[in-house]
């Protein structure tokens, strides 16, 4: 169950519990997340992939009732403990949500407002910025004749790859993406699926996803979960081709799920 | 053809005529509102009215100084009552959510909406107008502003609440605080569905009576001054319609239509905002 990562991990997870009120969603989770890797969590519905990601940017701390235990370490660092700034974890740890999060302002505004948060730059290079992330996200082509329109007024597809820019902006060390391409059609899923085979250069990237064929493509590691534990974790090949537990193999196989 | 489905489109034609007729009937008594005040009121509706003052009986005048009282009190009632609103109704929708305090203080609000307006403009009399010792301005807006208030609480709650979850999540997740999350995302995703809120709200209290009756009471003379009496079209409209003069009776038909013209461009306005949103 450890991580086949060479590298320090970027991420590791030490005996984590859940608890939404009294329902234990996470049970003694134990999880490597390697430096600049894509890692993919699958499963059923349920079965805690998206509550573990929550965790890594203590999304989770926004509700009353929800608990988590044990150790989280980035870069060895416990973002668990009481003292973390939550503001300067999510500058490190970027999220993009399943779906599309466009905030009502310009395309250009949609980007500046996360930088703006933890930097203080003048126009030029503010601009740059944008430019920039709008270029790693491969949108600058398609919007940047029209930065001062809203980013609502964008496809589905390119909003998402807008929330992905935002995201970069701030120059986090990873990125979490919670099912970034459920909601999207075919064509922008396979742009965003290039896109994190791109990022994966810069970034350590989490991604949580339903669709088993777009683990098996992006991903450099997969961790199967099962009511909230996990399973089966290590490199995605060996997963697909060749799982040690039962219940991984019946999941990809597709008996359940 | 089948009877089943004979039936069901028989049970559609019944529903939808029946609901076409009750929608008709609304509009008939509408209209009917509409066609009147027109009728009665369109042969005042001139400059004068915008140009003199409410006249004694027999002789000429206008209602301006009532325009002019009514819309200082509602000018009133809206400083006053916007801020706190809209204050309230963040709380509620950002900061108590399904909170036990939140679901109290939404019920509280709610009998707040319901009470009838004759029971705030008796409350202002006795708090602020019986203390001072005379009716006034401040008073009647004081009464209109309290009659706006849990309109605009409900309607601030009610649109902070449409914007979705995720979108707060999506601000918190660069690191942004709540405060920031509230000022510059949720409060612009739902810019327009608050303004709409208060538009609406001034719609209703530009009509009310009574609160006025206890608090501005009324003047027959220009005034500007907030401390004093003050002219108002909806309480006019009361003297002026009750009175046996029918240079006074014509005066309240051209205030009624005026004002239902107010509100009316003031609804239509709201809606066009709504429009805008949706787009």
């Amino acid at each position: 169950m450890s991580g086949a990562a060479s590298l320090e991990p970027k991420i590791s997870v030490r005996n984590l519990n859940f608890h939404y009120g009294k329902f234990h969603a996470l049970k003694n989770i134990n999880l490597d997340i390697a430096t600049r890797e894509v890692t993919a969590f699958i499963g059923p519905s349920g079965c805690g992939k998206s509550t573990l990601l929550r965790v890594f940017n203590r999304m989770y701390a926004l509700y009353p009732g929800q608990v988590a235990t044990g150790e989280v370490l980035l870069d060895k660092e416990n973002i668990l403990d009481r003292r973390q700034d939550l503001r300067r974890l999510r500058s490190r740890v970027g999220m993009v949500f399943q779906k599309p999060t466009p905030f009502p302002m310009t395309i250009y505004e949609n980007i500046a407002f996360g930088v703006r948060l933890h930097e203080r730059m003048n126009k030029g290079a503010m601009d740059d910025r944008i430019e920039a992330a709008l270029r790693q996200a491969a949108l600058w082509d398609e919007v940047k004749d029209k930065l001062r329109q809203s980013g609502m007024s964008l496809s589905g597809g390119q909003q998402q790859r807008l929330c992905i820019a935002r995201a970069i902006a701030v120059k986090p060390e990873v990125l979490l993406l919670d099912e970034p391409a459920s909601a999207l059609d075919p064509i922008s899923t396979l742009k965003i699926e290039e896109l994190i085979y791109e990022l994966r250069q810069n970034y350590t990237i989490v991604i949580v996803t339903h669709n088993m064929q777009q683990a098996a493509r992006v991903s450099d590691y997969t961790a199967f979960m099962y009511l909230g534990e996990m399973v089966e974790f290590g490199d995605t090949n060996a997963i697909f081709t060749n799982p040690s537990q039962k219940q991984t193999e019946d999941y990809i196989t597709g008996r359940y799920g | 053809m089948d009877l089943r489905y004979l039936r069901r489109r028989a049970t559609n034609v019944f529903n939808l005529g029946m609901a076409v007729l009750t929608t008709l009937l609304g509009l008939f008594w509408l209209f009917w509102i509409l066609f009147t005040t027109a009728r009665y009121g369109y042969h005042s509706l001139n400059l004068r009215l915008f140009t003199l003052d409410t006249p004694p009986p027999g002789a000429a005048g206008g209602l301006r100084n009532a325009f002019v009282g009514s819309l200082m009190m509602i000018g009133v009632g809206i400083v006053a009552g916007t801020p706190a609103g809209i204050l309230a109704g963040t709380y509620l929708a950002e900061f108590a959510g399904r909170k036990r305090i939140g679901e109290i203080v939404r019920f509280f609000n709610d009998i707040l909406l319901s009470a009838p307006s004759i029971v705030i403009g008796l409350f202002v009399y006795s708090v602020v107008v019986a203390p001072m010792g005379n009716f006034s301005g401040l008073a009647g807006g004081l009464s209109l502003a309290i009659v706006l208030l849990p309109v605009v609480v409900r309607t601030t709650d009610e649109m902070l609440r449409l914007v979705p979850s995720t979108m707060r999540e999506a601000a918190m997740a660069l690191g942004a605080p709540y405060w920031r999350v509230v000022l510059q995302i949720t409060y612009r995703a739902a810019r327009s569905g608050i303004l709409t809120g208060v538009l609406l709200g001034v719609a209703r209290i530009s009509g009310e009576t009574a609160p006025l009756l206890f608090t501005a009471l009324n003047n027959q003379f220009w005034s500007t001054n907030l401390a004093r009496p003050m002219a108002n079209v909806p309480v006019t409209i009361f003297q002026f319609a009750m009175s046996p003069y029918q240079g006074w009776q014509r005066l309240a038909w051209a205030g009624a239509l005026v004002a239902t013209l107010a509100v009316l461009g003031l609804s239509i306005f709201s809606r066009f905002l709504i429009r805008q949103r949706n787009n």
